[in-house]
């Protein structure tokens, strides 16, 4: 594991903007990695459908329940 | 799956979207929303079918099939406690455990000086929705669920993980009951998606309704931007539910829009801008409404009607349905409209008599799909319900 992996710093997820779709948008999520050096929107990709979850969490837990 | 009950799916699925297209099918397609009633003729208690979504779902289906319905909600109790249970929800009353096992499931809005969103907060909600549910709504709606900042605790880490999973595992489960409701008996899944408007959101489920009664007077301006910030949301989440086939329609369950809840005035100004973005913006992308206008929406049909044709199908309740079909009939197709009080207590005799006036009244050049005016429960008559099945299949052809 290289340095940047290890130092990178947690955002307060408390203070970020969210659209709708969204809990942690990947743009502030990708300031937390260390450059990337594989396929980044591999990365993206599954980092966004994991988030949807969470979003839809929440709002169903709303709406549904 | 045999090839007689595919071919019945695939001619209920067409009758059933030839009438929502507010067009005529072979003969008027039967849909009703039936919940706590697929209990009763199941033989199940409504703490079973609460309680364990396994059983609603054995009872919908043996319901679907025994009445050979056109379409069905999967699961109409939808409810599931366990899954409550497991976040730690503090607002349902729930049979066997609160209430009596043979009593409906009930929401209990908090006292004013408890609601779960606090008169200060609009700005709080409008400037990061999601935020806001997650780190001000959740910990106060569930026993379990930590404000942030609090020490965490097992109870918290628990209610988000089981919570979690027992989510996935309901929804997932909505998959294999949709397959099975279609190999076992031909029948359609009726809706894909869920939609609330706005407001009732804030009603039900943050200010509580006479919260924000009184923030109509006191912060107009924070409930309009309290609405329009939620509005995207529940659009999105609209969105992501739906059929992506976008046949069936986004279901959306209203409660506060009407008479006497609100005056058409307040619906004007607080209630419909920002529910008719998201029903116009559905419609945009293909995608159809199931106005459950729970209630006497009749006052408002002067802004039902400036809905885009076609892009809801319109669930009358109390409503009176003639008039109805004379101010918005050309343009949406109309369900519902058998009184549920006529079902509960009425005779089949009678069932079948209102039927009749509401088929020759509303029906007969097509756009009209059969159902009691609201959500049967466990009050409704078994023959009631067979009447109106019965009555439906013989008289409704075209």
């Amino acid at each position: 594991m290289n340095e940047a992996a290890t130092s990178h710093q947690v955002m307060p997820i408390e203070q970020i903007s969210r659209p709708p779709g969204t809990c942690f948008p990947w743009e502030r999520k990708k300031e937390e990695f260390p450059p990337i050096e594989g396929d980044e929107g591999l990365v993206k990709q599954i980092w966004e459908e994991i988030d949807t979850l969470g979003y839809l969490y929440i709002w169903q837990c709303l709406l549904s329940f | 799956m045999s090839d007689e009950k595919e071919k019945l799916y695939q001619e209920r699925l067409q009758r059933y979207v030839t009438a929502m297209r507010n067009k005529k099918p072979d003969r008027i397609p039967i849909r009703p929303f039936v919940a706590e009633f697929t209990a009763k003729y199941a033989g199940y208690t409504c703490q079973e079918v609460t309680h364990d979504y396994r059983k609603a779902f054995d009872a919908a289906c043996k319901c679907a099939a025994d009445f050979d319905w056109d379409a069905v909600v999967p699961n109409m109790v939808y409810v599931w406690t366990g899954l409550t249970t497991a976040i730690g929800l503090t607002y349902y009353a729930i049979p066997g455990v609160h209430l009596p096992a043979d009593k409906p499931f009930q929401y209990l809005e908090p006292p004013e000086e408890q609601a779960f969103m606090k008169p200060e907060e609009y700005d709080l909600l409008v400037a990061d929705p999601t935020g806001y549910l997650y780190n001000v709504w959740l910990p106060r709606v569930s026993r379990d669920v930590v404000t942030p900042g609090e020490p965490a605790t097992m109870r918290n880490n628990l209610a988000f993980v089981k919570g979690g999973m027992a989510m996935m595992r309901y929804f997932d489960a909505f998959g294999e009951q949709i397959a099975r409701l279609r190999r076992e008996s031909g029948t359609v899944s009726a809706l894909a998606g869920i939609l609330k408007a706005p407001f009732d959101i804030i009603a039900d489920k943050l200010r509580g309704y006479k919260g924000l009664c009184m923030d109509l007077y006191r912060q107009p301006k924070k409930v309009e931007a309290a609405c329009e910030a939620l509005a995207p949301h529940l659009l999105k989440v609209a969105l992501l539910t739906s059929d992506p086939n976008k046949q069936l329609p986004v279901g959306l369950w209203m409660h506060r829009g009407c008479m006497p809840f609100l005056s058409p005035q307040q619906f004007e100004r607080f209630y419909w801008p920002t529910l008719k973005w998201i029903i116009e913006d559905l419609w945009r992308q293909g995608i159809q409404t199931l106005f459950y206008a729970e209630g006497e929406w009749n006052p408002n049909l002067k802004y039902i009607a400036q809905l885009p044709e076609l892009s809801i199908i319109y669930h009358v309740d109390r409503g009176d349905i003639f008039e109805v079909y004379r101010t918005v009939g050309e343009k949406f197709c109309i369900s519902g409209g058998i009184p549920n009080d006529l079902l509960a207590f009425g005779t089949p005799d009678e069932v079948r008599e209102y039927c009749k006036k509401v088929i020759d009244g509303v029906a007969r050049n097509g756009g009209y799909i059969m159902d009691a005016s609201a959500i049967m429960q466990d009050d409704t008559k078994v023959e009631n319900v067979r009447a109106m099945t019965e009555f439906t299949r013989e008289y409704g052809v075209y």
